[in-house]
């Protein structure tokens, strides 16, 4: 497999069991936050920042991912971002993962821009579980992809140099990863398509001996 | 009042998860790269969901040492890696979270008196939102909770080491109500009470050991 995908680690159980997931393992290399460097970096077509990240950490590599995106790779954050990162603000907000239950017909995000290759071909269903907090504050020149009722940004797409940066605070990689929900193949295989070009086959399943591991 | 470490990986919210309180006192120990910390002065060190469980296995001869001690560990997260002497984390996705409900197996201590654990198993409506996983422990009568198919998930160990371990599968836990937006009946009250429960429990457990 070329076409790799360094996903940024927090040492998070759920960032680590969808990595590990044979489904996902060929396209996804783990980089624990501490270890992350240019060199490291080269051998990736793209980079995932998923939700539950070391902030902190990521902030002081600022200037190397943005020399990524610069170098015309691609870059997906998830959930939360500190402000400095990519010039957008995040704020938090309650999370509300039983939406679906109480008030089906009150999704927290209201509008979708399905044109964008990951969300083409989605049902609304599957471009929209539960969000963490929203921005509001983006780029000048960045593109809405998804926001809520309240026009809120949700999901923004942005070019840097050649290289494109998606940024959401829905969840789909740490989700995935939990199990919980169970629709998130479809989002999760369109984006690693995006990235990379490749198509993730099969189930996700978990490995008893990727579990009690020593290092 | 007890002093507790809460072990930081800089993720989004944690200076909230635990406010210290007349029973308790908490410290943020934030991980570095060169994570090396001293937890001599502490009495509980606490390992919240979603931590960094490479830190933690760097520095699992510091827990050791500290359980070893007679102290205490309470880790609400799913540690892949082996740093939880005598127990281990495993997930599982074979069977639907739609039909997990959580039963006691060996409460000693009484810490489910009072708790309505359909509020573990239920939130509005929807079910296995609570842990994740399930925990392999060397000795069964560690089981405090279990769930549908008897797998661990809540395990109090006092035999693995000389302190005591609490530990859940996963399972977002903290000093506080948090997470989901607030309404009449929440879920996160009957947690926040089985938390205030663990600490009534430690900090019992703490006098006797020391008389």
């Amino acid at each position: 497999m070329k076409n790799k995908i360094a996903l940024i680690f927090n040492g998070v159980w759920s960032q680590y069991t969808f990595a590990k997931s044979p489904k996902y393992k060929e396209m996804f290399e783990l980089i624990y936050v501490y270890d992350v460097n240019e060199e490291i970096l080269e051998n990736f077509v793209a980079l995932v920042i998923p939700f539950q990240s070391n902030q902190k950490e990521l902030m002081v590599n600022k200037e190397m991912y943005h020399k990524f995106l610069n170098a015309g790779k691609k870059i997906f954050i998830e959930g939360d971002a500190a402000e400095g990162l990519f010039g957008a603000r995040w704020e938090d907000r309650p999370v509300n993962n039983y939406w679906w239950v109480i008030s089906p017909d009150e999704p927290p995000i209201a509008e979708t821009d399905y044109d964008h290759p990951v969300y083409n071909g989605l049902k609304p269903r599957h471009a929209c579980w539960h969000t963490h907090g929203v921005y509001t504050k983006i780029p000048e020149f960045a593109k809405v992809i998804q926001s809520n009722k309240a026009g809120d940004i949700i999901t923004w797409q942005q070019q840097f140099g050649d290289g494109l940066l998606l940024a959401t605070t829905l969840d789909p990689i740490v989700e995935h990863g939990i199990q919980q929900i169970t629709h998130l193949d479809n989002y999760v295989d369109k984006l690693v398509f995006w990235l990379c070009g490749e198509k993730p086959e099969g189930q996700f399943v978990f490995v008893k001996e990727d579990f009690g591991i020593s290092l | 009042m007890l002093k507790a470490a809460v072990i930081s990986n800089h993720v989004e919210g944690i200076e909230n998860m635990f406010k210290s309180s007349s029973k308790i006192e908490y410290s943020l120990i934030e991980i570095t790269k060169d994570f090396d910390p001293s937890f001599a002065e502490y009495d509980i060190l606490i390992v919240p969901n979603g931590c960094d469980n490479i830190a933690m296995y760097k520095i699992r001869n510091s827990v050791k040492k500290f359980l070893d001690n007679g102290k205490i560990l309470f880790c609400f997260d799913g540690w892949f890696t082996n740093w939880v002497p005598g127990n281990t984390w495993y997930m599982n996705n074979d069977l639907k979270t739609i039909d997990i409900r959580y039963h006691i197996v060996h409460d000693t201590y009484k810490l489910f008196e009072g708790i309505d654990l359909n509020k573990f198993n239920l939130s509005h409506g929807i079910s296995g939102w609570w842990a994740c996983g399930y925990i392999e422990t060397q000795y069964g009568e560690n089981i405090l909770l279990a769930d549908t198919w008897d797998r661990a998930i809540i395990v109090i160990d006092e035999k693995s080491t000389a302190g005591i371990m609490v530990l859940t599968a996963s399972a977002p836990m903290a000093d506080m109500l948090f997470g989901t937006i607030q309404e009449e009946e929440s879920a996160w009250d009957e947690i926040g009470k089985f938390y205030q429960k663990l600490i009534d429990f430690v900090t019992e457990k703490r006098s006797v050991l020391s008389n």
